[in-house]
């Protein structure tokens, strides 16, 4: 059986986006549930939580240019982005809006204000890394069957 | 959740870099036969989980609708569709969670309802099983809580 190198550094690729803690368990999850009815089915997922996660970014980032700070409706926003980021297995992601939500409890308008700025670097970071995973992927090509080497 | 992760062991090694290391699939997955057909609702305000909640649901061969808001689904629910499962978020537009689920419970639907959310605090966990939701559990919705109430549902 060929040794397919993209395949190979497709593992890689995949196995430290765990190790760097950048995805959890339900990063598995997600592809678990694609197959051949849907094979595109974790980019199409990641595709639309950034697409529509965007658009709580965006309100987060206005409301914390409007003192003072509105923290229930800073909250709201964020278990809103909470949720979905937890969705796709984004672990630090999620780890940095329990941190906000922590500090809105606590009425912190700077922790607040920092932790936004880390999770924005974080949801970043995921972003790119992710977008190299699905190029690979792509080019890599449908994942075959997997038979037992001989 | 104890899973472990792929690639943990060496002996496998040479599988996962052929297929991508798409090959833990089933992993997670827990595996069931279901007797009969269920249909769920799931209304959440969220596509991302919205998607992936459709898709878990489906993976188990259960028919799935989905509304992204409380009128709609209330709409729904009065207009005496039937399902076997509810599954709703806590934050909703129009409605939040806590609104909507009361009104349907007052609309007098008897199936299963289950109530996901990203954070919970005991107070809001109470008051949902108060108004009766069967279950509560933090975002996302997994097989691990999801297959014992399909089984149930399924008579298993």
């Amino acid at each position: 059986m060929e040794r397919n190198p993209m395949r190979r550094q497709l593992a890689i690729m995949r196995q430290s986006l765990f190790d760097q803690g950048h995805v959890d368990e339900q990063f598995v999850q997600l592809e678990e549930l694609q197959d051949d009815a849907n094979p595109n089915f974790v980019e199409e997922v990641v595709t639309l939580y950034y697409r529509d996660s965007a658009r709580i970014i965006l309100n987060i980032e206005q409301a914390l240019e409007r003192k003072p700070f509105d923290f229930r409706k800073l909250d709201a926003y964020m278990h809103q982005f909470k949720g979905s980021s937890s969705s796709i297995g984004a672990k630090k992601v999620k780890a940095e809006s329990t941190l906000f939500r922590e500090y809105c409890k606590s009425g912190n308008g700077e922790g607040c204000m920092r932790s936004f700025q880390q999770l924005k670097k974080e949801y970043a970071t995921l972003r790119k890394k992710l977008g190299a995973y699905f190029q690979l992927a792509r080019q890599a090509g449908p994942v075959e069957t997997a038979s037992r080497p001989k | 959740m104890a899973h472990t992760l792929p690639s943990s062991d060496q002996s496998s090694d040479q599988d996962k870099w052929d297929s991508g290391g798409l090959e833990c699939k089933g992993q997670l997955l827990i595996k069931i036969v279901m007797r009969n057909r269920l249909t769920a609702l799931v209304v959440d305000g969220d596509t991302t989980c919205w998607v992936l909640e459709q898709e878990l649901l489906h993976s188990y061969g259960v028919q799935t609708l989905g509304v992204d808001n409380s009128r709609d689904a209330v709409d729904l629910i009065a207009s005496d569709a039937e399902f076997n499962l509810i599954i709703i978020e806590k934050i909703l537009p129009v409605l939040n969670g806590l609104a909507v689920t009361r009104q349907i419970c007052e609309i007098g639907v008897r199936c299963k309802m289950l109530e996901v959310t990203a954070c919970s605090r005991e107070s809001e966990r109470q008051a949902f099983l108060a108004i009766g939701v069967d279950v509560f559990i933090e975002r996302p919705l997994d097989p691990e809580h999801l297959v014992p109430i399909l089984r149930e549902l399924d008579g298993q």
